[in-house]
């Protein structure tokens, strides 16, 4: 309050108003934004301190040697870099993630779509077919990686049971390095699909009326209407929930860690457990910054990307 | 004007919150004031902070053990924090070492240690003070002494050692015609001997003769690889800078007769721990690999249980150990008289550690294992001599209990164990892992 009056105070010789003008506007903005900065002042902090500062300092960790043990803080320049790019584990990683990525988001997004149109078409008791689709998204990922560890148990697990029921053979599901990222998938789907599916369904009940109605008069059945109406009005939600879920997806890490600890045969590790274990349980600290920064700068890629995408398409 | 008025009262609304906020701090800081208040009164109690990754049966008796030794001892408390086992715990203590903050006192594995001593997150005991508070080399087995010591000083004192064993139903095996008639089981010198014998015991269960959880579990894969490895004679050398020094050989041959157990007679082939563990509980099995530590459980399970060393199937006897050490990790400041109390707390720890017995580990404290309360307790004398031929894992920064290595270690065996890889290849991929990790800079 004290400097807002002093800043009038002062300000008030030098504003020598034209004649007939108002000097209220000039002195309103100074002190709105004085107050602006007031208000934006702890989230600004907040994003120094948490975000640029920690960004500045693990770049600069990334180009020392730096130990957990607070050995070896001298600067080796770009040598991390150089191993990293020469590090199979990295790489496979890195794989292993985009791969979790690519089969994770298709699901995620056409499952989410199809159970909205399903809820959509004005199914009965319609909050309690939200309710069961969202309800997964509310558990922590140790609860579902608990459930899905028995669930997939070889011996007692209920699926294989099931599956032996039916005549099936059972499938070692976390143990066999070509099934285990699927059954995480698999996981993760059940999961986290309800937040995609609350998003369409929020934007197909945005969507109005007349539009169906018109259509309907000019004879498009159900399928058309969902192709022609539907499909198009959804693009802007599609490419967010898309966006939202590619990177969601690149940060992968409690449930492999959970489930599989990275394995088998390291058939599972992401890349942010690479990271983990060269930094925290390896000592590595200024090695792991520097695959921290090159899958930051991969992640960058991905949405400049996306955001290239998404202008072409609205321009 | 509406929205002028609602602004209103929010600043009405505003200015009560910062009323009530001027009363909660002035709670707070009379809260805080009874907070220092009794701090002050309780100088003569100093307040011990400890860390450990003790959980289930062994965390409720080293609680029992922390509860004794305080209420021994007024002069301090000792507050236990428990962390879950592998690497968040060892992560966490590196972190808090390394910051300087860390508890007063804390449990590792000696395997651990190390990775921790030559950088300087632990402190070397004093052995004056130890000596002080009746803990000497005298009250510890050679070969556990000896793995307390970094370059000549001692940076572990250990609280018991803990082998991988065999577990073994009675009436299964009484009915395999498999005891002795001492009640123990017969002694077994070769794999094809051990494999016949799991063979008559399944015979009786009609589901399998042996088990032992490994999948997804690269501590249970190494804790058996490595004692049959050890029956060979053979080492593991792990020196930075250089390739890992082994017994190829060996190491082929203890993971192809690793692989011929799991053909889902003898044992399951695709087992976790879980559920080797249930099946053995179940009496679906006669054998069961595993540690020590499993033992309460099968005492709640009313199993007819009695357990032995892993046999010595490759000629020499050896078995996969590890102890649960105190350590001392790096204080940023010292404070000495919280230091004399950690020493005083070890000291009564380990002389009380016959109730640690009870939970299956084998006291490190030799009078405890001399007593013959020790020696009533069964199996647990069963397997004493296992502190005799125990293996620590090979000594390397990345070596030990829950560490990195022994996950590299299942990643290149597991399929060897499934049969979907010769026993050959999983072994030189393991050695190509460790020689780059050998290869890298020395972290610590």
């Amino acid at each position: 309050m004290s400097s807002s009056t002093m800043s009038r105070r002062t300000n008030q010789p030098r504003t020598t108003p034209k004649p007939g003008a108002k000097a209220g506007p000039s002195l309103r903005s100074s002190s709105a934004n004085l107050s602006g900065w007031g208000f934006a002042a702890p989230f600004l902090v907040f994003f120094l301190v948490f975000l640029i500062w920690p960004l500045i300092s693990g770049f600069y960790m990334s180009l020392t040697g730096k130990s957990l043990t607070g050995a070896n803080e001298s600067i080796i320049g770009f040598a991390n870099y150089a191993e990293a790019f020469a590090d199979a584990g990295m790489w496979r990683s890195l794989g292993n993630t985009l791969y979790f990525t690519v089969i994770s988001t298709v699901p995620l997004v056409l499952v989410a779509l199809v159970m909205a149109a399903l809820l959509n078409i004005g199914l009965p008791a319609q909050w309690l077919w939200r309710l069961s689709y969202f309800a997964p998204f509310l558990l922590a990922s140790t609860v579902v990686s608990l459930f899905f560890t028995w669930m997939y148990n070889p011996q007692l697990g209920l699926i294989n049971d099931f599956l032996s029921k039916l005549g099936l053979p059972k499938v070692a599901w976390l143990n066999d390095p070509n099934v285990a990222m699927w059954a995480i998938v698999i996981a993760t789907l059940w999961w986290t699909v309800g937040f995609n599916f609350l998003l369409y369904l929020a934007a197909m009940q945005n969507i109005p009326a007349q539009h169906y109605e018109a259509a309907s008069l000019d004879g498009a059945g159900a399928w058309r209407q969902f192709f022609s109406i539907t499909l198009p009005q959804l693009t802007p939600t599609t490419v967010m929930i898309v966006l939202l879920q590619i990177l969601a997806s690149l940060k992968i890490f409690d449930q492999v860690y959970q489930m599989t600890a990275g394995g088998p045969g390291g058939s599972t590790r992401p890349v942010v457990q690479y990271i983990f274990e060269t930094g925290f349980t390896g000592y590595r600290l200024g090695y792991s910054a520097a695959i921290s920064y090159i899958f930051f700068g991969l992640i960058v890629l991905v949405s400049i990307m996306q955001f290239v995408i998404t202008r072409r398409r609205s321009a | 004007m509406k929205q002028f008025e609602s602004l209103t009262g929010k600043q009405l609304s505003r200015r009560q919150l910062l009323t009530g906020s001027a009363l909660l701090g002035g709670g707070l800081l009379a809260t805080g004031l009874t907070g220092c208040g009794g701090a002050a009164q309780a100088t003569t109690v100093q307040d011990i902070d400890f860390w450990h990754l003790l959980s289930g049966g062994d965390g409720i008796k080293m609680q029992a053990m922390i509860n004794s030794a305080n209420q021994a001892n007024p002069g301090f408390k000792v507050h236990p924090t428990v962390l879950a086992w592998g690497p968040p715990y060892y992560t966490k203590l590196a972190m808090a070492s390394a910051g300087g903050r860390p508890p007063e006192v804390a449990i590792m594995h000696a395997s651990r240690v190390p990775g921790y001593a030559p950088g300087g997150l632990i402190e070397p005991w004093d052995l004056d003070l130890l000596a002080e508070n009746g803990v000497t080399a005298e009250n510890f087995a050679p070969r556990i002494w000896e793995k307390s010591q970094q370059n000549g000083k001692i940076f572990s004192i250990a609280l018991d050692s803990h082998p991988f064993v065999m577990f073994y139903n009675t009436d299964v095996a009484g009915k395999a015609g498999m005891l002795e008639s001492n009640g123990q089981l017969q002694e077994v010198s070769s794999p094809d001997e051990f494999k016949a014998m799991a063979l008559e015991m399944q015979k009786v269960t009609k589901a399998h003769g042996l088990s032992f959880g490994y999948l997804g579990l690269g501590s249970q894969m190494w804790r058996l690889f490595y004692t049959l490895y050890k029956q060979h004679g053979a080492e593991i050398v792990l020196t930075p800078g250089q390739p890992m020094k082994a017994d190829r050989d060996a190491a082929i041959e203890s993971l192809e007769f690793m692989a011929s157990l799991f053909d889902d007679t003898i044992a399951a082939k695709s087992g976790d721990i879980n559920t080797g563990i249930a099946e053995f509980v179940r009496g679906d099995s006669g054998m069961l690999f595993s540690g020590v530590w499993e033992l309460p459980t099968m005492k709640k399970a009313k199993l007819p249980v009695d357990a032995a060393t892993i046999p010595t199937l490759f000629g020499t006897p050896a078995s996969y150990a590890d102890s649960h050490s105190f350590v001392l990790p790096r204080q940023l400041t010292v404070d000495e008289e919280k230091r004399k109390d950690v020493y005083k707390f070890v000291s009564d720890v380990l002389k009380g550690s016959l109730s640690w017995a009870e939970a299956g580990h084998i006291p490190a404290f030799q009078a405890v294992v001399q007593s013959q309360a020790y020696r009533d307790l069964t199996p647990q004398i069963h397997y004493a001599n296992a502190a005799d031929i125990i293996a620590y894992d090979p000594e390397a920064w990345f070596s030990g209990s829950g560490s990195d290595w022994q996950t590299y270690f299942a990643e290149h065996i597991q399929n060897v164990l499934l049969g979907r890889d010769k026993a050959a290849a999983g072994w030189d991929g393991f050695a190509a892992r460790t020689n780059n990790l050998l290869s890298r800079p020395n972290p610590v």
